[in-house]
Parts: structure tokens; C-alpha cells; sequence
């Protein structure tokens, strides 16, 4: 397969501790991404030798009927998860090459996750959850505060800074998601359903701020949704079905 | 992610959500009340038993006596003395040399002819006995150093002690309210009564009736226990010495209640370094010469018995802090498989696993931090409570209240010991959490 050959040659020479480009979002290139699950002994493929190219910076909506394995990419992009096999590549860094430590740095610095639900720490103010981000990159106590309250006021949200999740809507919710997601201008943005709870006013004013925040920070962002309109937004629209990537 | 910042996370994780860390809490401090007050009780029942023991006096005390050692008794705490033999000032400085000796002070008694007031109690005392007050009798008087009554086996139960200097104060032991058919428990009914004593003398040339007697009038300023030697009235040492001073120059041997002393001092008693020096201390003093007796052996065996009721006492405790511990880890355990996406969010936004192994470390200790120092102030109250109910019994009996023992370092353990166990309880689950795969966090099958 020429796909695994070019990705090895990839390999050979990439560099861990290449710095990433800053003020950029990451180039993605997927060659032959195979993943599968195991459960009650029976393998099941989810996906299947998959490629997918995003430019940096891009803009990609993905859609797909429930189960289609939409989540298990962005694991897979996100560093959640290694793959199983194939090659997945997130500006400088090769997925594959990485594990434990190494993959926490790379989502800590490099990856902005805004999941279905939220995500909050229910025991954590708004603007604590921001901040956590700041804690984990290492960022000193007294910018990190101050940083944390830019970013909810970007979102507009300064005014709930110290809410609970659970006194907030859930369009609010995602708003701080996004805020914490965004602290440490990571070069790729995965959102994976962020408007599956909301209604339409609210899930319209959350995409529209994961776009603007799109626009201004450059970062690639990868967004699922089941929401034909939202996803037409994109510059490029795919479908997953029977674990590929199709143009929708 | 620093210490630091773990604690402030793991601080706001579980004070925030009190409500479901409030079993375990609880449990931690249930356990680490019933520690902290079995041991409190364990240890002030200790202290107790051995001031009983000791009779006011230091714990290492020996009584010597003007008497050689009887071979056979030499290791009995209660040693039946041998012949008499005097004992003077050099006796006494060979003794206060000795290695392990803290203190000597002698201790000089008279026999004395006793006249009681009628009636035998203070004017403004509410209820009179009705008692037969005899006309008198004869009585030993202990003289002693009052300044260094600290080293002597006297406990005060009423009034004040006699001061050091004065030829008209005395204090009586509750013998002597016995013997006037006075109730002990009221040892106030005596005090500033006036009691006339007089020391004997046999004059050889009065023929029939050769008893003469030194007259003087003394005021009962204290009531006492005392065990330095036999005798129902203690006083500064130089009232005994000039009343046995006076009877020495008799010039016949009397008849019954009383016989000239010869001896400068009728005992000594001998403070040693330690419990530990007890033994030795008696076997110099044995080779010096003279009988010696200290519950030794009683304190030793009662030391024992003590001992084992701590460890079982605190047996208890513990046993009751592990259950706690189990019950953290179970609690840890169950909140962890609440929080899997929680912990996948958190290494989603890039907590390392030992990050995860931190906070939940650091929870775990927390809730073995704040239940043990709630626990541990429970005990402490649970403890004081059992201590005033056990006084009020005390004092209605009569007796002397006790302090309650509570020591900083049972405090200090009960917090620490708690904090520790809850580390050691959460080891496991901490680990469980740190090794939980990041994508949880998609909050997926
Ligand atoms: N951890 C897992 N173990 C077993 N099967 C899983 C696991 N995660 C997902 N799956 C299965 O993989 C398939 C794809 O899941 P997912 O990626 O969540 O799909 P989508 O997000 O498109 O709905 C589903 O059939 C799901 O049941
Ligand atoms: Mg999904």
C-alpha cells in the first residue's frame, strides 16, 4: 500500500521535539487509519484504512449516522487513544509515535477538546475550569487568572465567573468549554457534537463563537454534527460511513 | 500540574461536594474520636492509678526506717524491718550520695499525749456530732520538712499545709477525724480548731505518778493523707524534734503508750532517679544498713496490667480507624467509577496520570485530614464529658477529682494517624483513577 510507505518515510523523518509552527493551526494527515473494538470477544471495525487530509487552519464538518465512529476519530486526532494502525499525523507530531506523558503534552498544548456534554468539573467555578487549563500547562497563579477571566469575557461570560456548571445553561456551559479549550492556543480545535444538547438559538451563538474564535486564533478545527446546516458551513464537509471519509 | 495546585483542586473536590464525601468523613471521624477518647481515657487512668500509688508523692519514692533489714524481706515492697538501729546524719549522707538518690529528707516522729477541743469542730460548722470527744489520747506526731513536702507521700484534702517555720501549726490526717467519730468527707469541720498536745516525760523521782508532760497549744490549719510514717498529726520537723527531744531526757524507761527514742531520725524517705533505680537504690541502702520498703513490685505489676489495657484499648481504635480506611477506599472506589468521564476530561485537557494520582491522593487525605480532626476534637469532648461524669462520682465520694490526661501528642496522632491511613486508603483507587484511558472523556460506551 503506498499510503503506509510514504507514512513511514514520514517517520523516519519527523523529529519529536520539532516546536510546532506557532500562530497556526495544524496541518492533519490521516493515511490508512484502521481502528477497531473489542467487546464480548467479537472484533468490531469501526474504522476502516481511512484517510482524511485537513490544510492548516482548515475548517472540516463531519457528519455521519450514530455509530458511525465519529467520536472514535476525534479520539484518535485528539490523542485520546493510540491507533491501531495507519498513520495519523497533527502538524509535527505523528500519533503513533507517542504515548503517556508525551501524549498528555501533546493535548495539553496542542489540542482543544469541546465534547457533547461539557465537560465542566461540577465542583469548579467557571472561571476555575478555564484556569485548570493554565494550572495544567504550568502557567504561574497570577497570569493564569487573569488570562482565564480574558477568555470568559471573550466568550461573554465574564458576568458568571463564579458559577458552578451547574447553575449555568447548557449554551453557557459550552461557551466556558470552548473558553477552556481555547487557553492555550492549541493549533487543532475537535468539537464532537457541541450543539447535540442545545436548542437552536443556543447552539447557533455556540457555533457562531467556535468560528469567530476559528477565525481570529487560526487554529484547525475539526467540528461533528448531526446538524446538515451547521455542517454546511464548513470549508470542507465530509461524511463517515462504513468507516471512510467521503466528500458529503 | 505542582503539589500545589493538586491540593487546591483535590480541596475543592471534595469540600464542594461535602455532601457525598460526609459518610466517609463521618466514618473517619467516628473512628478517630473513639481513638482519641480511649486513649485519653487509657492514659489519664494511668497517670491515676500511679498518683495513687505514689500517695501524693513522687512514683519513686522509699520509706527507710530507723531499723537494720531483715535478710529474709529485703525484696518485699512492704518489708517487715529488723532490730532497731539508730539513724543520724551520717546514715542520711551516705544515702543522699548514692548514685540514684534525687532526695533524702528525714523525718522525725514523737509520741504525744493529745487533748481535743469539745466540741472538736469549728463553731460555724452546720451540723454538730454528737460524738464523745475523749478527754485525750496518746498520738504519734510526724514531723517533717514542710518545704519539701513535693518529695513526701502527702496529699492535702483540706485547709492548707502547716508553713515550715511554725511551732503552732499542724495538720491532721483523716485518722484523726475518725477517731473523734467525725465524718472524713467534711475535713473542713476541723480546720482553726486549737489542739493542745504535750510531749511526755518519765521523772523517776515523782514515784507513783512519774508522767510529766511539756505543754502546747497548736491550731489544725490542713487535713492530710500522708504516709511518711505512722501518725494521725503532721507537723514542721522542729515541733517533733523538740517534743522527742524532751522525752528523750526521761530518766526511767515509762510504761504502755510510749518508750524513749533514740534514734535522731525514725525514717527517711529517699527519692530515686527513676522507677527504674527503685531496685538498686534499696539494695545500697539495705548495705548500708537500714530496712527500706517502695511498691516497687505493685507499680511494676499495676505498669503491666496498664499497659495491656492500652493496647487493647488502642487496639480497638485502630481497628476502628482501618475499618474507616477500607471505607475510603471503598467511597474512593465507587466515586471513581462516578467520575471516569471526570478523570478522561481531565487528561483530555492533558493531565498526566500522575497528575490523576495526585488530586486523588490528596482527596483521599483530606477526607482523612478533616475527619480526623473532627473526629479527633469529638474525642477529646467525649473524653472531658466521661471526665466530669467520673468526677461528680468522685466527689461525691469523697475523693479527690481527677485531671483529665489530654495530650497534644494523642491529638497530634489522631489527626496524623487519620491523614495517613486515608493515603494509604487511596493508593489504590488514586492508582485505578490515574490508569483510567483518556477517552473516557468522550463520555462513550
Ligand atoms: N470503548 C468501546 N468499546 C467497544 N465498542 C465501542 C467503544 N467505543 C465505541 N464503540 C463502538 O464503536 C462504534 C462507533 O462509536 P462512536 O465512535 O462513538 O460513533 P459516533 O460518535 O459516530 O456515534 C459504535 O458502534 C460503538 O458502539
Ligand atoms: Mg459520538
Amino acid at each position: 500500500m503506498p499510503n503506509r510507505a510514504a507514512c513511514r518515510l514520514r517517520l523516519a523523518s519527523v523529529s519529536l521535539s520539532t516546536p510546532r509552527p506557532l500562530e497556526s493551526g495544524l496541518a492533519i494527515e490521516v493515511r490508512g487509519l484502521t481502528h477497531s473494538y473489542r467487546s464480548d470477544g467479537r472484533e468490531l471495525r469501526v474504522l476502516g484504512d481511512l484517510d482524511f487530509n485537513v490544510e492548516p487552519g482548515g475548517y472540516t464538518s463531519i457528519t455521519g449516522a450514530s455509530g458511525a465512529g465519529k467520536t472514535t476519530l476525534l479520539t484518535l486526532l485528539g490523542g485520546l487513544e493510540p491507533p491501531h494502525a495507519g498513520c495519523v499525523q497533527v502538524g509535527s507530531y505523528d500519533l503513533r509515535l507517542l504515548s503517556g506523558d508525551d501524549l498528555a503534552a501533546y493535548r495539553r498544548s496542542s489540542v482543544g477538546f469541546v465534547f457533547q456534554h461539557s465537560g465542566l468539573l461540577e465542583t469548579l467555578t467557571a472561571l476555575e475550569n478555564v484556569e485548570l487549563a493554565f494550572t495544567l500547562s504550568g502557567t504561574s497563579q497570577r497570569r493564569r487568572r487573569h488570562k482565564a477571566k480574558t477568555l470568559l469575557s471573550a466568550v461573554g461570560l465574564s458576568e458568571r465567573a463564579i458559577h458552578q456548571p451547574a447553575q449555568l445553561s447548557g449554551g453557557e456551559r459550552q461557551r466556558v468549554a470552548i473558553a477552556r479549550a481555547l487557553a492555550n492556543r492549541p493549533g487543532l480545535v475537535l468539537a464532537d457534537e457541541p450543539t447535540g444538547n442545545l436548542d437552536e438559538a443556543s447552539a447557533e451563538r455556540v457555533v457562531a463563537l467556535l468560528e469567530e474564535l476559528h477565525a481570529t486564533s487560526r487554529c484547525t478545527l475539526v467540528l461533528i454534527t448531526h446538524n446538515p446546516s451547521i455542517a454546511a458551513r464548513a470549508d470542507q464537509r465530509l461524511l463517515l460511513t462504513g468507516g471512510k471519509l467521503t466528500p458529503a | 500540574m505542582s503539589w500545589r495546585d493538586a491540593l487546591a483542586l483535590a480541596r475543592k473536590g471534595v469540600t464542594r461536594r461535602l455532601g457525598r464525601a460526609f459518610l466517609t468523613v463521618l466514618s473517619v471521624a467516628l473512628a478517630a474520636a473513639l481513638l482519641t477518647a480511649l486513649l485519653t481515657i487509657a492514659q489519664t487512668g494511668r497517670t491515676e492509678v500511679l498518683r495513687q500509688l505514689a500517695k501524693g508523692g513522687p512514683l519513686a519514692g522509699i520509706k527507710v526506717v530507723a531499723a537494720a533489714p531483715d535478710p529474709a524481706q529485703i525484696a518485699n515492697d512492704n518489708a517487715r524491718p529488723g532490730p532497731p538501729k539508730d539513724l543520724g546524719d551520717d546514715a542520711v549522707r551516705a544515702i543522699a550520695g548514692l548514685p540514684e538518690v534525687d532526695s533524702v529528707v528525714p523525718v522525725v516522729t514523737s509520741r504525744m499525749i493529745f487533748l481535743p477541743p469539745d466540741p472538736p469542730v469549728r463553731a460555724d460548722t452546720p451540723k454538730q456530732p454528737s460524738a464523745k470527744v475523749p478527754r485525750f489520747f496518746f498520738e504519734t506526731m510526724v514531723g517533717v520538712d514542710m518545704n519539701k513536702s513535693s518529695l513526701l507521700p502527702v496529699t492535702l484534702l483540706a485547709g492548707r499545709l502547716p508553713s515550715a517555720e511554725s511551732l503552732t501549726e499542724v495538720a491532721v490526717t483523716t485518722g484523726y477525724l475518725e477517731r473523734l467519730e467525725l465524718n472524713p468527707l467534711e475535713p473542713e469541720a476541723v480546720l482553726g480548731t486549737e489542739l493542745e498536745m504535750g510531749s511526755p516525760r518519765v521523772f523517776e523521782s515523782l514515784g507513783d505518778q512519774p508522767l510529766r508532760a511539756q505543754w502546747q497549744r497548736t491550731v489544725i490549719v490542713g487535713v492530710v493523707a500522708q504516709e511518711a510514717a505512722p501518725g494521725q498529726v503532721l507537723a514542721p520537723i522542729q515541733q517533733a524534734t523538740l517534743g522527742r527531744d524532751w522525752t528523750r531526757q526521761s530518766d526511767a524507761e515509762p510504761e504502755g503508750d510510749f518508750s524513749i527514742p533514740t534514734s535522731p531520725y525514725s525514717g527517711l524517705v529517699v527519692v530515686a532517679r527513676g522507677l527504674d533505680s527503685i531496685g538498686k537504690v534499696r539494695t545500697q541502702i539495705t548495705r548500708i544498713g537500714y530496712s527500706t520498703s517502695a511498691p516497687e513490685n505493685l507499680i511494676a505489676s499495676v505498669q503491666r496490667y496498664l499497659r495491656v489495657i492500652e493496647i487493647v484499648l488502642a487496639s480497638i481504635g485502630a481497628i476502628a480507624l482501618v475499618i474507616a480506611s477500607l471505607g475510603i477506599a471503598s467511597a474512593l472506589l465507587a466515586a471513581i467509577r462516578e467520575r471516569r468521564r471526570e478523570i478522561g476530561v481531565l487528561k483530555a485537557i492533558g493531565a498526566r496520570d500522575r497528575d490523576v494520582l495526585r488530586i486523588f491522593l490528596i482527596e483521599a487525605s483530606l477526607i482523612g485530614a478533616i475527619g480526623g480532626a473532627v473526629g479527633t476534637l469529638a474525642g477529646a469532648l467525649i473524653a472531658q464529658a466521661v471526665g466530669s461524669v467520673v468526677n461528680g462520682y468522685l466527689i461525691g465520694q469523697g475523693l479527690l477529682p481527677i485531671d483529665l490526661d489530654l495530650s497534644p501528642l494523642i491529638i497530634a496522632g489522631g489527626v496524623i494517624g487519620s491523614t495517613v491511613l486515608a493515603f494509604a486508603a487511596g493508593t489504590v483507587p488514586a492508582r485505578r483513577a490515574a490508569r483510567l484511558p483518556a477517552k473516557e472523556a468522550m463520555g462513550v460506551v
